[in-house]
């Protein structure tokens, strides 16, 4: 939980050290994007995250482990109040945003939102065109013209190696594109409102390996721009894309430290029992 | 033991093999039969429907204003009269039921307002379409004293609320909560959430409920009775009593006449046909159209 992390990337790891020019260099210390203070949140009576403190470093990938129902998707929903949309949840602590808190009657939801978008497990077209799935998000948050639109569309495609696959039928209804087509879409549908933050909750575990791979690899082209959290249960997968990892059991924040050392060296004996297999 | 156990599993598999089949063979049976028996149900109302009513379709049915017993009258006034009482309540139903639907769907879960108004629904639902005449004919033919169409076309648009209020509140609820999710999770608001995405992914269900509400009300007689009563002679007023192909059948089926049953055949064949189109049509609208 501490950010005691000297800055010691092992061969072959490549870290997102110089993520922006004047801050540190060093990942541990990175500024971080999204820092929670002792976080908890219930679902009615029963409390699913206690006590949770942990920074999402700007530009860096932050892997969230655990077996189901440790809570990491539940802190993952915290991130952009998406739990606001149900009643008798609630989160208490402190969710800072950039410094600025999250938490709180007087934050627009809708407008954090923009700036902390989200990708779902299953991918989620709406019933519309491939072109209009992407301007949906644009033209709730900004007026563009049609030039502009069709540039940001076309950008935006491009960013998730879709535009080649979808470029000729930008009209057609984006259920008729592949579940991995679908699932990138469904990314270019997030950063086309060009948010700070990206959250994925398992964005690969309907998908096929091949189209697996072509998100991970996504994923190191988005975090030059976006900060990004991502729940998975594929250990490897947290392995391959994230820079920071955290591992989450009961509820509680059991460790965090960059992806090597923890998959490799972990200080506690509960993330040594889960990554070796002996449970969840 | 368990090895002898196994050795002995395929022959009792097999007696339990066939009796599967066997029962699996009188449930299909009796599903075709099933189907076959309703299937020809409704192909000889059709076939009857078409035999007696074809004769009668012609130009002069078309053009005619009803005329008395023997009088070569046509259909005319019911036609239209028909048309106009039907698209209106249509026009005036639609709309009161879609909102109820979605705010019974998408805002009043759980509440005891929204638990009220989807009870009164159903009620209104089975309700007796004569009933439904009656009140109209307390509140608006009653203090007037005379029948007119608007009381007809308020009578049917009752019908029409009920059931487009449970069809597109049952088409809302078959839209994936990940899908609200993802339009929130970009920062939508609720409404549009709602507007934007979950009446678009229900809109085929829910026009599917509006030509149920027009197929019913096409063919409702009693709601009319009390309300437009019919009209002998032309007249596009909706302030006054006007025809209506239901009404006229009821009035024609059972005389005397032999031109006025020709003529109450021919007028449920153009209710059968003229439902049949519009439901056509609007597939055929709906098709394709995911923009």
């Amino acid at each position: 939980m501490d950010d005691r992390t000297a800055p010691r990337p092992l061969p072959g790891m490549s870290f997102q050290a110089t993520a922006t020019a004047g801050t540190s260099t060093s990942p541990g210390t990175a500024r971080p994007m999204i820092s929670t203070r002792n976080l908890d949140f219930h679902y009615g009576a029963s409390q699913a995250l206690k006590g949770i403190s942990l920074d999402f470093p700007a530009r860096q990938v932050t892997g969230l482990i655990g077996p189901s129902g440790c809570g990491k998707s539940t802190l993952l929903r915290v991130l952009n109040r998406m739990y606001d949309l149900y009643p008798g949840q609630r989160a208490t602590g402190e969710v800072l945003l950039d410094g600025e808190t999250i938490i709180g009657p007087h934050v627009d939801a809708n407008r954090l939102r923009s700036r902390v978008g989200m990708v779902f497990q299953k991918p989620t077209p709406f019933p519309m065109s491939v072109e209009s799935n992407v301007a949906f998000g644009i033209r709730l948050h900004e007026r563009l013209g049609r030039a502009d639109m069709a540039a940001r569309i076309e950008d935006a495609l491009r960013r998730v190696a879709l535009w080649n696959e979808v470029k000729d039928r930008l009209r057609t209804s984006a259920t008729s594109l592949s579940g991995g087509q679908q699932q990138r879409l469904c990314i270019a549908r997030t950063i086309a409102t060009r948010p700070e933050v990206i959250l994925l909750d398992e964005p690969t575990s309907a998908l096929d390996p091949i189209s697996t791979a072509r998100i991970e690899e996504l994923l190191d082209e988005l975090k030059q721009d976006f900060t990004i959290a991502i729940v998975t249960h594929n250990l490897q997968q947290a392995a391959r894309c994230a820079d920071r990892v955290a591992f989450f059991y009961m509820g509680e924040l059991v460790e965090v430290d960059e992806a090597s050392r923890l998959f490799t060296t972990p200080r506690q004996k509960r993330t040594q029992d889960y990554i070796t297999g002996r449970f969840g | 033991m368990s090895a002898t156990a196994a050795m002995k599993a395929p022959t009792r598999d097999l007696g339990l093999l066939r009796r599967r089949r066997a029962a699996d063979m009188v449930a299909t049976v009796l599903c075709f039969a099933a189907t076959l028996v309703v299937l020809a149900a409704l192909a000889s109302i059709l076939w009857t429907l078409v035999a007696n009513g074809i004769g009668g379709l012609t130009l002069r049915t078309l053009t005619r204003v009803t005329a008395p017993a023997g009088g070569n009258g046509g259909l005319l006034n019911p036609l239209v009269g028909s048309v106009i009482q039907v698209a209106l309540a249509t026009l005036l139903g639609t709309p009161i039921g879609l909102l109820a639907g979605i705010y019974l769907a998408e805002y009043g879960t759980g509440s005891a307002v929204a638990n009220a108004v989807r009870f009164v629904s159903d009620m209104l639902l089975s309700a007796p379409s004569i009933l439904v005449g009656l009140f109209v004919y307390l509140v608006l033919v009653a203090p007037f004293h005379h029948f007119s169409g608007w009381a007809g076309v308020v009578a049917l648009a009752i019908l029409v609320v009920p059931i487009v209020v449970r069809t597109s509140e049952d088409m809302l609820r078959l839209v994936p909560l990940s899908m609200r999710e993802a339009a929130a999770a970009l920062g939508a608001p609720h409404w549009k959430v709602v507007l934007l995405v979950c009446v678009r992914a229900a809109r085929r269900g829910m026009m599917t409920g509006v030509l149920l509400a027009v197929a019913r009300i096409s063919g409702e007689t009693a709601p009319l009775l009390f309300t437009s009563l019919g009209n002998l002679n032309w007249s596009l007023s909706l302030n006054r009593s006007m025809a209506s192909l239901p009404v006229t059948i009821y009035q024609y089926a059972g005389s005397p006449a032999d031109d006025w049953v020709q003529l109450a055949w021919t007028a449920a064949l153009l209710i059968t046909v003229g439902v049949l189109l519009i439901n056509i049509a609007a597939r055929l609208g709906l098709r394709g159209g995911d923009r």
